[in-house]
């Protein structure tokens, strides 16, 4: 799929644009601080819904407007189909084809992107928040379900957590109504466990050749799920809610006395091994490169896989952090099949056929124009 | 007198309006989905109105008010206490439908199929919002259950998280009582087309499948 139109109202630094894409290599140019790197979240944003940058939609609306719109038109298989985010003070609007979507799980999915920005590395190097918002982004563009039992999921942990609270302070002590909450609580966390054991195998099997071949051979990557409570892959979900009711069962009395929820998918990580070495520990910086690079490579496969059309990928800022053979093997990768945005101050140095082909624009203080 | 002359004026309420009217205006506004543009409407429509008329709309709204309490036996809103619902005898006693509102009463009642009895719970367990199970209608529920003649509770509380919390919480304190504890059934709308259910829908219904 790509993307062939963007308009942007009211968008960070843009009151107005219009641009129009090419189903290729388009080359964004500008010096720091124009917008590129906007130009780049607001495609992020229209098809995930939400920022890679930040938490806060507030935060993507101009300065002093009430709200800001981005407008699309995607070329799939099936045909054009264009989508329109709204996002004001109050909240997020998503059309689909034009009609509203009641439910933002309806919408994010129907345009898929992978974004690779330099902050990326930290899904290698950073905290276990940054990998589980990651494998959390990634399984929703591809299961509208998984969305929906994570926002359950997140309801249901701060009802329990807000009982737990209560019954610290012993304003509450039922412990038929702790029971009902982690019953619940259980339920939808197994799901999840599960669903992430799965992508992660999926992940797995797409990114160790990639990494095979970036390395020239030498090196081997696995991934694996590291949960908080003691499951294992190949059980069923009846195994794991034992699991589950036994870890909870015992920490009972700790839970109360900390008066929040101390086990569970908010809690679990994952790790990525190098020859059977921890990256994140005793990888090199260029082992931990690659490994990002080998995942974020490894994705756009993985849509290809599952909905049969490539994503659109975003390369924030990257391609001049690569050095020249990770380089070729990314552009390699994507020649001739995946609308790709890159960002970029200068272009000079990077010597491949598929950024001669590209086009290029340039922005300056919020105004794009092409160049050719 | 004209608007904007004075800097003294500005920020003060319709003090272009007569005091009843405005008096009126605010009663208006403090209904649910009424700003001061549709209140000012209403106030004034209210003025062109018959005086007959005028006067049975606010006894309607004062006898409403007096008049309806809530049933001290399954407490749903009544004129008469016990509700005509559980006064009918020829209403099957051995059933309670748990609801969390009087309109859901209402939408079962209007289904003409269920000949049971209801409870009304007035709202859902959710601790976030600090609704314990004791801040809804349940130690009413368990008292009704001591008599011997209810052999079936159906739990038909929302299917959300709240809801689904409530049923499970009510189906454990159950349970010792022996008293056979059903939840309604969620998935499909009927006579919907399977192609235009979203995806969490359709899995809920999948989970909920029955054998033939």
């Amino acid at each position: 799929m790509y993307i062939e139109k963007l308009s942007l109202a009211n968008y960070r630094n843009y009151g107005e644009l219009f641009v129009e894409f090419e189903n290729k290599v388009n080359v964004i140019l500008g010096e720091n601080a124009q917008g590129k790197t906007n130009v780049m979240e607001s495609i992020y944003v229209l098809a995930m819904a939400k920022s890679h940058r930040t938490s806060n939609d507030k935060e993507l609306i101009r300065w002093d407007q009430e709200y800001a719109k981005i407008e699309g038109r995607v070329q799939k298989q099936h045909g054009p189909l264009p989508l329109q985010l709204v996002i004001s003070k109050k909240g997020k609007k998503a059309r689909l084809n034009h009609i509203e979507q009641q439910k933002l799980s309806q919408y994010v999915g129907n345009m898929n992107v992978v974004m690779f920005a330099p902050e990326d590395l930290n899904i290698v190097k950073g905290s276990p928040q940054v990998r589980r918002r990651f494998i959390d982004m990634e399984i929703g563009q591809v299961s509208p379900i998984y969305l929906h039992d994570m926002s359950q999921y997140h309801k249901i942990l701060q009802q329990r957590n807000h009982y737990l609270k209560m019954m610290q302070i012993k304003k509450q002590t039922d412990p038929t109504m702790l029971e009902v909450l982690t019953e619940q609580f259980i339920q939808l966390a197994v799901k999840i466990v599960k669903k992430r054991f799965e992508f992660l195998r999926l992940l797995e099997n797409w990114a160790k050749p990639i990494h095979q071949g970036i390395s020239r051979g030498l090196e081997t990557l696995e991934i694996t799920y590291k949960p908080s409570v003691e499951v294992l892959e190949d059980q069923d979900l009846s195994k794991m809610i034992e699991r589950y009711e036994e870890k909870f069962n015992k920490l009972r009395t700790r839970e109360m006395e900390r008066g929040t929820t101390l086990f569970g998918p908010h809690r679990d990580d994952l790790l990525f091994f190098v020859n059977g070495r921890d990256v994140q520990t005793y990888g090199s910086q260029g082992q931990q490169r690659t490994t990002a690079l080998s995942v974020k490579l490894a994705e756009i496969e993985l849509i290809h896989n599952e909905i049969g059309e490539y994503p659109i990928l975003l390369l924030d800022d990257v391609l001049s952090e690569l050095d020249d053979y990770r380089q070729s093997h990314l552009l390699n990768t994507i020649q001739g099949k995946v609308q790709t945005f890159v960002t970029t101050t200068s272009v000079e140095g990077i010597d491949h056929q598929t950024l001669k082909e590209a086009s290029t624009y340039v922005v300056e203080s919020g105004v794009i124009k092409k160049v050719n | 007198m004209v608007s904007g002359t004075s800097a003294f004026l500005k920020g003060k309420k319709y003090m272009h309006y007569p005091e009843p009217i405005s008096k009126l205006i605010d009663s208006f506004m403090k209904l649910p989905g009424i700003g001061p543009k549709t209140a000012a409407r209403l106030a004034f429509y209210v003025l062109s109105m018959k005086e007959d008329t005028v006067l049975d709309f606010a006894k309607a709204l004062v006898n409403a008010k007096r008049n309806l309490t809530y049933c001290s036996v399954c407490g749903h809103i009544t004129d008469q206490d016990p509700c005509y619902i559980c006064e009918d005898q020829r209403r099957d006693k051995t059933i309670i439908c748990v609801v969390q509102d009087p309109k859901d009463v209402i939408a079962m009642e209007k289904m003409k199929d269920f000949n049971g009895l209801y409870h009304v719970l007035h709202g859902a367990i959710s601790p976030m919002d600090g609704i314990g199970p004791e801040d809804i209608n349940i130690p009413d529920l368990l008292k009704r259950l001591q008599d011997e003649t209810v052999q079936e509770v159906i739990l038909a509380t929302n299917p959300n998280i709240e809801g689904e919390a409530t049923a499970m919480y009510i189906s454990r304190l159950l349970k010792p009582s022996g008293i056979k504890t059903t939840r309604i059934a969620h998935g499909l709308p009927v006579g919907g087309d399977l192609e235009y259910a979203d995806e969490v829908t359709l899995s809920k219904a999948l989970e909920g499948r029955r054998e033939l």
